[in-house]
């Protein structure tokens, strides 16, 4: 019934989403390779492709068990984001910003925020969701554009309209070795000598945060996949499929729904976090302005009833907007076609509404 | 508001509505027709009066309610009589506003040119996303649009060979309409020829196959109606009005800029058709002209003694969206709904409606559920 459940590594349906993305490497490839430092666009899509993959799992797995689109889920980062900033201040709401955090201190506060992501989910879903008059998925996603509205109206109203530094976990890069496989990469920015005595492949720094970026995507895929193997989990999924002959089981649905929620509004929060990391800034509505809308195109990607497309779906939009930032940049085409990362957004979404509505690893259109 | 409650009661003649036959039409007795046609002159009056009414740098305050009114009424056809969610409409209000400016400063065309112009590229745009989007429904057609309105914020109004860039894009009104209070008419004029259209196109067959394609794509099929075809009918409809609205727009500060055009306006155009109540124009454009107005009451309320300082115009996207979520949790008729019966009275219908029907939510809630 579900990908995950199956033993063995081998999936039969995930042959064809794998010819599909080989051939979108290729054509990477074949565009990028020209006038680009490939392996550089690749680490860098990883990183930005990580977090919308983050955001991406919550909006799947909302999606999946309740068939809600849940536009809240930007919302439910830029809030936690701001819940760490308020604590590494102690309240205070300083002009220029927090600089950097020590770690300890970070990961506590990433803590409550992940508490506090997890918390306003569910609250959303008992508040709003489940209590509309009207039924229709559309009128949820309406609902929860409202819920996006208002808390973006309470943080401009409480930060007001500025930009403030947002410390990461780890400042700079690791030191060390350069791994050299990316030499090969043609027209980088000096290539591996400029890297420096500093992690880098094929000319593309690596920093700490991009390594924790990944690291907590992984994690969070491993610890989904995981629960999906709990009796908890494997309820989820049989409320997901049929949710009347579930509940005749005794699962109840409100239970695994508020689950569902609580898991996107965690992710969503380590997302925000992570992704204010990235600026090393943040403003009101950051997450919703940056990340939303490309995540629900890699949830579409996807297929957005399935984690793993979110994960992958995520990952190969963060390489195509790293790639069209890259090819726009190298050709000088800055002044001509402004906006690169909008405009490879909406060529991903209409390519896939055109010739693959269903997504990559999606059973339903 | 005294008036609704006057002697026209439901009944006419002694008879209640049971007892009537219901081949005869309902008529409002003759103290019924003075009363509705003192109200209609005294609305008319108010709306004439109104651009003379607001201070004088306040003006252009109207026209742009008015405009929002518009705005309402094509996302009313898109999402109250299609079912089809748009969060990316300023993309087609923007449209059609550089349309316009580029057609007036950049080709050197007149005004008009511009206007009908903007309709028609707004009419265009949305005809070919709605070609590639329709191929979806609900939550991927809602997708499309929002990336559509982040695309051309980002990408087509920063192409300054079109928008002129950060500076913007000039667009003059002609010698006539250079005063402002001329043009605050102007745009009434406009939306009462809309709102028109609108009542128009609702009569048609094209109206009625729109509504019964929300109600039951398939249902609607069997009875030979072409879904795709009327579906994008409504989409060029809805884009064509916003389009208008925008080419208007851009003549009322006589310069467009690209930043106007953002994300969270897309969101309030939604909102305040919603608030304002589906499938009712009186509503939608109640809506438009509260949340085009807003920010200005807010900020004239905050010189007020008795108003609470701390509530500025900062919190209209706040009461925007509380509103809206009250409205989809209890009130799914909005704005409507809390005013049918004064809606109906004014359409020389009796105020009481002998019918249990009301205006419904986002997506009918007559029709089956999922």
């Amino acid at each position: 019934m579900e990908e995950i459940s199956t033993p063995g590594w081998f999936r039969p349906e995930w042959t064809r989403p794998a010819i599909i993305g080989g051939i979108v490497l290729v054509a990477l490839v074949l565009v990028g390779i020209s006038d680009v430092a490939l392996v550089a666009v690749v680490v860098g899509g990883l990183q930005t492709g990580s977090i919308y993959a983050l955001v991406a799992l919550g909006l799947a797995l909302v999606y999946k068990s309740t068939r809600v689109l849940n536009f809240a889920q930007g919302e439910l980062g830029t809030v936690p984001a701001w819940v760490v900033f308020l604590i590494l201040t102690g309240g205070a709401l300083p002009d220029g910003g927090v600089d950097s955090a020590g770690l300890g201190e970070m990961l506590l506060a990433t803590l409550a925020a992940v508490v506090v992501g997890a918390v306003l989910a569910v609250l959303i879903n008992l508040l709003v969701i489940q209590r509309l008059s009207d039924v229709r998925p559309v009128t949820t996603l309406v609902a929860t554009v409202g819920v996006t509205l208002a808390f973006s109206a309470v943080e401009l109203i409480v930060f007001e309209a500025k930009a403030r530094t947002f410390p990461r976990f780890v400042e700079g890069a690791p030191p060390g070795i350069d791994l050299g496989i990316g030499c090969l990469a043609i027209g980088g920015e000096g290539g591996c000598a400029a890297a420096g005595s500093q992690l880098a492949i094929g000319g593309a720094r690596i920093t700490w945060h991009m390594i924790i970026i990944v690291a907590v995507l992984i994690g969070m895929a491993v610890l989904l996949a995981a629960f999906f193997r709990t009796p908890p989990g494997v309820a989820l999924l049989a409320t997901s499929q049929e949710p009347y002959a579930a509940e005749l089981y005794g699962i109840s649905v409100t239970k695994m729904s508020t689950i569902a929620w609580a898991f996107a509004g965690a992710f969503a929060a380590l997302g925000g976090v992570l992704g204010a990391g990235v600026f090393q800034r943040i403003s009101p509505g950051l997450i919703t302005t940056t990340f939303l809308v490309p995540a629900i195109v890699a949830a579409v990607l996807g297929g957005i009833t399935s984690m793993v497309g979110a994960v992958v779906g995520g990952l190969l939009l963060g390489i195509a907007v790293s790639l069209a930032n890259g090819i726009v940049a190298s050709y000088g085409l800055s002044s001509v076609l402004p906006g690169p990362p909008q405009l490879a957004t909406m060529a991903v979404l209409l390519a896939v509404l055109l010739f693959r509505p269903r997504g990559l690893f999606g059973k339903e259109a | 508001m005294a008036v609704q409650t006057d002697a026209d009661a439901p009944t006419v003649d002694g008879h209640t509505p049971e007892e009537r036959d219901p081949r005869v039409p309902w008529r409002p007795s003759q103290a019924g027709y003075v009363a509705r046609g003192i109200v209609w002159a005294i609305i008319i009056a108010f709306v004439i009066a109104i651009p003379h009414l607001v201070p004088d740098t306040q003006i252009n305050i109207v026209s742009r309610a008015a405009l929002y009114g518009i705005v309402a009424l094509s996302m009313n056809v898109l999402l109250g009589y299609a079912g089809q969610v748009s969060l990316g409409h300023q993309a087609f209000f923007g449209i059609g506003a550089f349309g316009s400016g580029y057609i007036i400063t950049e080709v050197g065309m007149g005004w008009i040119a511009g206007i009908i112009g903007a309709t028609i590229i707004g009419g265009l745009f949305s005809l070919l996303l709605g070609a590639i989007a329709l191929r979806v429904r609900g939550f991927y057609f809602a997708i499309v649009t929002i990336a559509f309105g982040l695309f051309t914020q980002e990408v087509i109004f920063n192409i300054r060979r079109l928008t002129g860039g950060g500076a913007g894009m000039p667009a003059e009104r002609p010698e006539f309409f250079s005063g402002d209070i001329v043009y605050a008419y102007v745009c009434i004029a406009a939306l009462v020829v809309v709102w028109l259209f609108d009542w128009r196109l609702t009569a048609t067959k094209a109206g009625r196959a729109i509504e019964a394609l929300r109600d039951d794509e398939r249902v609607a099929a069997s009875w030979g109606i072409n879904v795709k075809g009327f579906m994008l009918l409504a989409f060029a409809i809805s884009g064509a009005m916003a389009g208008l609205a925008g080419g208007l727009f851009a003549s009322i500060e006589q310069v467009v800029s690209p930043v106007t055009f953002n994300f969270t306006l897309g969101l309030l155009f939604m909102l305040m058709t919603v608030v304002g109540g589906l499938r009712s124009r009186p509503g939608v454009v109640t809506g438009g002209i509260v949340f085009a107005a807003l920010p200005f009451l807010l900020e004239a309320a905050h010189g007020l003694s008795w108003w609470p300082g701390f509530i500025g115009p900062l919190w209209e996207p706040l009461i925007g969206a509380v509103l809206l979520l009250l409205t989809l949790i209890f009130f799914p008729g909005g704005i409507a709904q809390q005013n049918e019966d004064l809606y109906r009275w004014l359409s020389f219908q009796p105020f009481h409606s002998d019918k249990k029907d009301s205006v419904g939510g986002v997506v009918d809630t007559s029709g089956q559920r999922p």
